[in-house]
């Protein structure tokens, strides 16, 4: 009878994980199947387009640099802060970076920074280029990274391997590059993984501060397929295609990459010679208080635009400040706001519950899938997923409400979910569990009591990620939801289209909020639930 | 120089009889083919019956404030009115509801009214997704200043009752008063300001909408307004009229905001530049946006309306109903409320200031001298040699 109930258990939470991560590649299928027969002549047509190569390669190029960038940075800043015992906890201070969307940082940046800014100085950060767009993308994706590694952290014995690398006489950050870095690279694979699809496929942020001549692959990909001038669909579809394969292009380039950085490593170890990062590294320490100043100041700018305040008028002046703007959106804001909080918390929660039982499963098994499988709905183009999806939807028939919304939420929050908690899961010590089993302990009782225990900070920093990409999410709530259900994001995204500036800053910190409230508070639980190395 | 002048003003007269001509033929043929219900016809009275307690889903672009707030106030009219409940569904782009629309392909549809206009339109039409007849069974329709203005026909697409006029757009600068003194805007003083004031002039980048029609208006002004603009675009007229825009584009860019080596994505980022003080104009299809937010101190006191000197190109926004709307009933007496004197005055005096589309209303000072549409082929070709040149 156990044996039976055991069996249908594993049954149904197999089906459960694979409908979940499935539901990524059933979107894409649909949403890309050829409407009209293909021909050679709008294939030909996609590859005259001007400028198409130079496009490409600007596009792959920032995004396989901005992410390793952005890793390199947050290991470095991370080996500065690991042992400081003040800065322990220091996710509480990303909070606020960490939940600013993208494009408000890329407005942020460029007010403050670029020709015209306030500061009067010309800092050299062109409005539009590459430089821009990859700062922007790394200053957002440090602290991401950070949080991945401080997740990560909790569980490997980092503290012993220093040790022993202090021991055999190695400095600080040999040990760090030689000892720590391989590991923590391979366990973050995943998240490099999600960061380069991401700026890969990202238009909003592109339209903003990225090149336009040509402009970014993902930009030319959205107009074509949002475009129903003769021939534009076709060209739609070709670059959808080509799309893929650019991803596929930079999956395979980032597991080179891992390769030639162990290899890097050995050599550097055997041979013994200095090298440059290590000396500069203590630099990075001020790279949490900077981050935490422009984060700061960018506040402070959107907040004085919500408020009215105009830096360009001739006599600016703080008198003119009103609350006018914040009382009548008050009546439409608040269910958005609530529409997103529900919504979020349930996809969170499913999502990275979900997570846990695809690791279990895969564990009880004794073998992990591919990575890349398990971040499809990450990876995948997303407007052509989930045209697929509502394709289906509509086949469906179901209506629109919100258990809708949650549902194409979960793919995105699963995935999130998993990616956080990879690593930590599979580097909690066996060997509480075989204690816990040697007292008597059920197969259940343990996994509840100890493997759950020990995981709990890494899923709090989960949960506030799948939190906040569940509130993030535009073209699945608009697509899907038909417009029934408004959230924060649907009338945000909406506004920043506009050119009101106090419009569009109120809205920035109204979704800016949830957030922000979901890093904060899971970086005060994680505090108070060490994992199993604790520290 | 006088028999080039004399050519020019004659070739801008029969432009202007052609015009007319047009816009009569169009008028009559709309008036002797349409028969519009009456406001108390037995049809219209079951059609306000049906509609009651309906909900219209309208999709409609809802990123300006003053279009939201015009809705909102819209909403509370109309439930006040006709009890039926009108929820502004906020789309980024108006394709959104296209690619829906093309998605549901004939099944029962989410969309009860969508705000279209252009190529847009053309394809809902052709793809048989909209629901026709809208001017003869929706009593206001004859309120539409057809004789007045270019509202039959949407980018070379006739409406033929699959869409129904809403407002108007026309291309203008908002400019600074100072670098653009004159109320009209030539190709050659363009060139000036960006001479003498550089990193102040751009434009949307192609094929972004308002850009598109910026290279329009040069065109037009550098071809002095050559009729072959309104036909479809001949091998020979290509050859011809193009050469002039594309020399004076090389002429233009150096001098451009980024030296011509980046572009505004929209006219909307256009504008927060210009407001920013970076431009030293911003481009709009209301001609009305500059006193509107001059007046809610968005824009320096010292900005201005500017247009081109043929005329500003004219063309209007639309509203259609999909052919399996759900709740069509409603979304007529939605339309109909849009069109009525009510709702096209606070549309056009309240926060929004877009004109009215009704003959009581028509107001020559809140228009500017309308310029005809290009023929739509000379779209597709501006665009695609914009970017073969500058793009790429």
């Amino acid at each position: 009878m156990a044996t039976k109930v055991r069996r249908l258990g594993l049954v149904c939470g197999w089906s459960l994980v694979a409908g979940i991560s499935m539901l990524p590649i059933l979107g894409i299928v649909v949403g890309l199947w050829p409407q009209e027969p293909l021909t050679f002549a709008g294939f030909e047509s996609f590859l005259g387009y001007q400028g198409l190569t130079t496009s490409i390669v600007m596009t792959l190029l920032t995004a396989i640099l901005s992410s390793l960038i952005s890793l390199y940075i947050a290991f470095v800043v991370y080996s500065q802060y690991h042992l400081s015992q003040r800065l322990q906890s220091f996710e509480k201070y990303l909070a606020p970076l960490l939940s600013m969307p993208h494009l408000a940082i890329a407005i942020g940046l460029v007010f403050l920074f670029s020709d015209g800014s306030i500061f009067f100085v010309d800092s050299g950060l062109p409005r539009k280029g590459l430089a821009t767009l990859t700062l922007t993308i790394v200053i957002k994706e440090v602290p991401f990274f950070l949080l991945i590694f401080s997740a990560l952290g909790r569980q490997l014995p980092i503290k012993n391997w220093l040790l022993q690398g202090k021991a055999l006489g190695y400095q600080a950050y040999r040990c760090w590059w030689f000892l720590v870095f391989p590991p923590l690279l391979k366990q973050s694979r995943l998240a490099l993984l999600a960061a380069t699809a991401y700026t890969l496929s990202v238009v909003d942020v592109s339209l903003l501060v990225g090149p336009n001549i040509p402009e970014l692959f993902a930009v030319s990909v959205y107009r074509w397929q949002t475009s129903f001038a003769d021939g534009d669909q076709v060209l739609g579809f070709w670059s959808n295609v080509l799309l893929l394969l650019l991803l596929v292009v930079s999956v395979s380039l980032l597991y080179a990459h891992e390769k030639l950085a162990f290899a890097g490593c050995k050599s550097l170890a055997t041979q013994g010679r200095r090298f440059l990062v290590g000396r500069i590294s203590p630099i990075f320490k001020a790279w949490i208080p900077l981050s935490g100043v422009l984060t700061a100041l960018m506040i402070l700018v959107f907040v004085l635009w919500s408020l009215g305040y105009d830096w360009h008028s001739s006599r600016p002046s703080f008198s003119q400040l009103s609350t006018v703007l914040w009382r009548d959106e008050w009546l439409f804001f608040a269910l958005p706001l609530q529409n997103s909080l529900l919504i979020a918390g349930l996809a969170g929660l499913l999502g990275v519950a979900l997570a846990l039982l695809a690791l279990e499963l895969q564990r009880q098994r004794g073998q992990y899938w591919p990575d890349y499988y398990w971040l499809l709905a990450i990876i995948l183009p997303q407007l052509s997923m989930v045209l697929g999806w509502q394709i289906l939807h509509i086949w469906l028939q179901g209506g629109y409400h919100s258990g809708w919304i949650v549902l194409s939420h979960l793919p995105f929050t699963f995935a999130y979910g998993y990616l956080v908690l990879k690593g930590p899961f599979q580097n909690v010590d066996e060997r509480y569990e075989l204690l816990a089993a040697s007292f008597g302990y059920s197969l259940w009782q343990s996994w509840w009591l100890v493997r759950f225990r020990l995981l709990l900070p890494a899923i709090f920093t989960g949960l506030a990620i799948a939190f906040s990409v569940s509130v993030a999410q535009y073209i699945p709530t608009i697509m899907i939801g038909a417009g029934r259900v408004t959230t924060i994001t649907t009338e945000a995204v909406v506004i920043g289209t506009g050119s009101q500036q106090n419009l569009i800053a109120l809205y920035v910190l109204l979704q800016s909020i949830l957030p922000f409230m979901a890093f904060f508070i899971a970086a005060l639980l994680a505090r108070r639930f060490r994992g199993s190395v604790g520290g | 120089m006088t028999s080039l002048r004399f050519k020019v003003l004659s070739r801008r007269f029969i432009l202007c009889l052609l015009w007319i001509f047009a816009a009569a033929v169009q008028a009559q043929s709309e008036s002797t083919t349409v028969d519009v219900i009456q406001q108390s016809s037995k049809q219209w009275q079951q059609t306000l019956k049906a509609a009651q307690g309906q909900s219209v889903y309208f999709y409609a672009w809802g990123g300006s404030k003053a279009v939201n707030d015009y809705l909102r106030w819209a909403t509370r009219e109309i439930a006040r009115q006709y009890r039926i409940r009108l929820i502004h569904v906020k789309v980024t782009d108006p394709s959104e509801p296209v690619s829906r629309l093309k998605a549901e392909n004939g099944r029962t549809s989410a969309i009860d009214l969508i705000w279209v206009n252009g190529e847009n339109f053309a394809y809902l039409k052709q793809q048989g997704f909209l629901m026709g007849n809208l001017w003869a069974t929706i009593p206001n329709s004859s309120n539409l200043a057809v004789d007045k203005l270019p509202i039959t026909v949407d980018f070379g697409e006739p409406m033929e009752g699959f869409e129904v006029p809403w407002g108007i757009g026309q291309f203008n600068l908002i400019a600074e008063k100072a670098l653009y003194p004159a109320q009209q805007l030539s190709a050659a003083s363009l060139l000036d300001v960006a001479k003498n004031h550089p990193q102040t002039v751009t434009y949307p980048r192609p094929p972004e909408f308002h850009g598109t029609t910026f290279l329009k208006q040069l065109l037009i002004d550098l071809s002095h307004g050559d009729p072959r603009l309104y036909q479809l675009a001949s091998e020979q007229a290509k050859s011809e009229l193009l050469p002039a825009l594309w020399q004076y584009l090389d002429k233009l860019h150096p001098h451009l905001w980024q030296q011509g080596l980046a572009f505004p994505s929209s006219s909307a980022e256009q504008f927060l530049l210009y407001q920013q003080k970076n431009l030293s104009m911003a481009v709009s299809f209301n001609p009305n946006q500059w006193l509107k937010e001059k007046s809610t101190q968005q824009i320096s006191e010292s900005s201005e309306r500017r247009y081109f000197t043929h005329g500003a190109i004219t063309n209007s926004h639309n509203l259609a109903i999909p052919k399996h709307a759900p709740n069509s009933e409603a979304a007529k007496v939605v339309i109909n409320f849009m069109l009525s004197e009510k709702a096209q005055r606070e549309k056009f005096s309240g926060v929004w200031g877009d004109p009215s589309v009704i003959t009581t209303l028509f107001d020559e000072k809140a228009t500017m001298p309308a310029h005809p549409e290009l023929h739509s082929s000379w779209h597709v070709v501006i665009e695609d040699i914009w970017q073969q040149k500058y793009g790429g």
